[in-house]
């Protein structure tokens, strides 16, 4: 790489992505048609909760990335990018794995939920790659996770015998991993040119800062939008709302008790308190009490400042590897937390009487943890390996966390 | 440095915090349970109840957003202060909603009881009174006096309103006296106790707008003001009452919104418009509309509240709050008494002529008179008694000259001045390519 001014992706860009629409295009064309309305008051019941998670995804997920002072473009636009890619082609996918039975699959409102909820794997992962990949890689990227995701879900229903609500809530961890695997194969030289751009403004915090409340507001839609009976859906809604309160007040304590002069840091509160919702999401419906869940808030709360705080400097060190958004400690760790906390609870709920039933419990929760978890980390390698080919005309790392390689920004910005 | 002013809260923050979220922890292992365990696929009528609850869910998904991004982000207009407003309105909110289904529901049931959505919209609720008292405050605290405001304003609150509902059986279904009243007189008698002459020699240097942080106010604003239906008809029987509810407060904000931008535009300098009465007065119609949301109003009527309510705002705005910084010794950071107080006693005033108009038969106007009386009433002694608690001075509040300023309580990405507030792209040398 000889120059750092960045590649020019005039020609690259439109083509890839035309040619993409037009595929997907007659694609839908052959084999997809609206299903005959069964009743509609059934549809206008789910639709405010396809409102929320579309917020959630939109608005929520692409600011939650704005965080980076030169970058703020980028991360929101992208964002939108990959979602819209990535829901046809889940959609397509989930068509033909799941529900392919005559010669066309029907399109309802829930296959647009769960193509929305699928596309999240990839809106998580490129926040560890957020500022170091350009458009195309993102295609690249996004065609590959949501395809990879499709076949873990597969597998998990298949093999695991997992309810397609429990498989659909591997989305953070399986997101998160793949999206730090990737972010290593990307980042193995140096990053040090970066750091300058890589700082956070005020007014980007604050954008991040509207994000995350979006996230956090609507995040009880998100564990209770795939469940069927009311019942079940009650209790997920009011499980989510406890731990994510707690989970605000924790992460707030905690970053001020892990600060040398007892300050907050804006990125803990940006991270941690979502840390709850991510934890809850596969036992929403198993905890009984809100007390459970509330603890459960507290341990994620802790768990994510503490991984913010020390992770990174190890990651960067030690393994070389650069995770922008911090989506480890906000979505993996908290994600795996809420697994181990879901074995304790069969665990506990099949009582220690009947040891071998309860073991053979364990062992498959500890597959469903395995499986997503394997599969993000591999897949993840692999894409990372993919996107560092010279084909993609990826951006210079002089280049990295920078709008200017992508945007044309006019000389004075400066309003104030 | 004297003691109050010894701002590292490395211990009394995380210790207070933490304890305060353990104790809500037992306390909720104790009183608060589910009311269905999720296993009742047979049981018919269970399952009808559930449906019953989730109808609420889209209305109280609106109410969280007021509270959170809204009020949230409706404090960020000073040009310094934007973290602590968006980001203790979260622990506020979040502490307090725990701590208001307890109260709420401790004094309505007396023993051991379950939650539903209900309860959750009414626990959002009891958090928007400490909301609109940390605008009062706004700047001139730590987030430890927050947090104990959190807990004796709520209790405060949850007594009032068990007082105004079950005992004087007075409806106040949008909420104008029991929070929007009672929270503002509520902030107002905190701020008054904790009064700084310092503060008042000259402004302060950090308690200005810039360009970008009011446009961040806008949009708590607009999320506010989109949401407000929801908020005044979330409790509201459902039916009629509650489509009352809904037409009325919307057509009270619209009206609202023509009287602010004209009001501003008539007491401005050269009739330009005022950024801070645009945030706030253009609200004062859904906060003065609350009491009688639900009555038979008609749209006119609601539209004639909302009117004054925006007048009202706006000349409260330009004139009541430098009489209450210089002569009553009360400084309002926010103008909450402007948004909240004044609107909200208009709205207690309207329910007493609407009932004497016939509007509704469910309750008297004595009975109206007397829920705004105790309501102002808890709220001003509730007030000043937690002010006296709050004016010990352990709690780390900030010193005078770093007031309105993030980076007492917060780590503050470290640029020069306020300068970078917004990113710039005016470092273009980076782009030529290199000779």
């Amino acid at each position: 790489m000889g120059s750092k001014y960045p590649k020019s992706l005039r020609i690259s860009l439109p083509l890839w992505a035309l040619i993409l629409e037009i595929v997907f295009i007659l694609v839908f064309f052959f084999f997809t048609s609206y299903e005959q309305p069964s009743e509609k008051s059934e549809l206008l019941k789910t639709y405010p909760a396809f409102q929320d998670i579309n917020v959630m995804l939109v608005l929520g997920l692409a600011f939650f990335k704005a965080s980076l002072w030169r970058y703020t473009w980028s991360s929101v636009a992208f964002n939108l990018f990959s979602l819209a890619v990535g829901v046809q082609w889940a959609i397509i996918l989930d068509g033909f794995l799941f529900n392919f039975s005559t010669r066309k699959f029907a399109i309802n409102i829930h296959s647009i939920i769960k193509g929305t909820m699928s596309t999240m794997v990839v809106l998580i992962s490129s926040g560890a790659t957020l500022g170091k990949i350009n458009l195309v890689q993102l295609i690249v990227m996004t065609l590959l996770e949501v395809t990879a995701f499709q076949g873990t879900k597969k597998l998990m229903q298949e093999f695991l015998k997992m309810y397609e609500y429990e498989s659909l809530m591997q989305i953070h961890i399986f997101g998160a991993y793949f999206g730090v695997a990737a972010a290593w194969r990307l980042s193995e030289s140096e990053l040090n040119m970066a750091k300058e751009k890589e700082r956070r403004a005020v007014a980007s915090n604050l954008f991040t800062a509207l994000g995350t409340l979006f996230l956090w507001i609507f995040w009880p839609t998100f564990n209770s939008v795939l469940l069927n009976s009311p019942g079940e859906k009650e209790i997920a809604i009011y499980n989510t709302y406890y731990a994510l309160a707690v989970s605000a007040v924790t992460a707030m304590s905690f970053s001020a008790a892990t600060h040398s002069n007892g300050k907050i840091s804006m990125t803990h509160v940006h991270r941690a308190t979502l840390a709850g919702g991510v934890a809850i999401g596969v036992s929403t419906i198993i905890i009984k009490s809100p007390w459970i869940a509330m603890v459960l808030g507290f341990s994620a709360g802790t768990i994510a400042v503490i991984g913010d705080k020390y992770l990174p400097r190890f990651f960067n060190q030690v393994i070389r590897l650069h995770d922008t958004c911090g989506v480890h400690a906000t979505f993996g760790l908290p994600a795996l937390l809420g697994r181990l906390i879901y074995i304790l609870l069969i665990a506990g709920h099949n009582g220690w009487t009947n040891l071998s039933e309860t073991g053979n419990k364990i062992l498959i929760s500890a597959g469903y943890l395995g499986l997503p978890m394997a599969m993000g980390l591999g897949g993840g390698v692999l894409t990372g390996l993919i996107l560092s080919f010279n084909i993609w005309k990826s951006p210079h790392e002089a280049k990295y966390f920078d709008d200017q390689a992508f945007w044309e920004v006019r000389p004075s910005m400066n309003l104030l | 440095m004297p003691l109050s002013f010894e701002t590292n809260m490395r211990l009394k923050f995380p210790f207070m915090a933490i304890s305060l979220q353990l104790s809500m922890i037992i306390l909720f292992g104790f009183f608060v349970g589910y009311e269905n365990d999720g296993n009742y696929v047979q049981q018919i009528n269970a399952t009808n109840q559930s449906e019953k609850s989730l109808e609420l869910y889209p209305l109280f998904q609106d109410v969280h957003v007021m509270i959170f991004t809204g009020f949230g982000f409706l404090m960020t207009f000073l040009k310094k202060y934007g973290f602590s407003s968006v980001g203790i309105n979260l622990m506020i909110a979040a502490l307090g909603l725990q701590w208001g289904t307890f109260m709420q529901g401790i004094l309505h049931h007396h023993k051991k009881f379950g939650i539903d959505i209900k309860s959750m919209i009414n626990a959002d609720f009891s958090t928007a009174t400490v909301l609109i008292s940390f605008g009062a405050v706004l700047g001139k605290t730590s987030p430890v006096q927050m947090l104990i405001m959190v807990i004796l304003e709520i209790s405060v609150f949850a007594a009032n309103e068990y007082l105004v509902v079950e005992i004087l059986e007075a409806t106040d279904i949008g909420a104008s006296m029991v929070i929007h009243a009672f929270g503002a007189y509520f902030g107002l008698a905190v701020a008054g106790v904790l009064y700084r002459p310092g503060l008042r020699r000259r402004r302060h240097d950090n308690e200005q707008s810039v360009y970008y942080s009011d446009l961040f106010a806008m949009i708590g604003t607009l999320f506010l003001w989109m949401f407000w239906p929801s908020f005044n008809s979330a409790i509201a029987d459902a039916g009629d009452h509650q489509y009352r509810a809904i037409v009325n407060t919307y057509f009270s904000l619209a009206a609202c919104v023509l009287f602010a931008f004209a009001f501003s535009s008539l007491v401005e300098h050269r009739g330009k418009l005022d950024m801070v009465h645009i945030q706030n007065a253009t609200l004062a119609g859904g906060v003065a509309v609350g009491t009688c949301a639900d009555m038979e109003i008609q749209p006119f009527g609601a539209m004639l509240i909302g009117s004054i309510a925006g007048i009202v705002s706006v000349l409260g705005f330009k004139f009541l709050t430098p009489v209450f910084a210089t002569k009553l010794r009360i400084h309002d950071t926010c103008g909450v008494h402007n948004l909240h107080g004044l609107p909200g006693v208009i709205g207690g005033i309207a329910s007493i002529v609407a009932v004497a108009l016939g509007a509704t038969n469910k309750t008297t106007m004595a009975n109206q008179a007397a829920a705004l009386g105790t309501s102002l009433g808890t709220a001003i002694v509730g007030g000043l008694l937690t002010g006296l608690i709050l004016k010990i001075p352990i709690w780390g509040e900030p010193p005078d000259q770093n007031c309105y300023d993030d980076s007492v309580y917060w780590e503050v990405p470290e640029v020069e001045g306020y300068s970078h507030y917004f990113h710039e792209h005016d470092d273009h040398s980076q782009l030529q390519p290199e000779a």
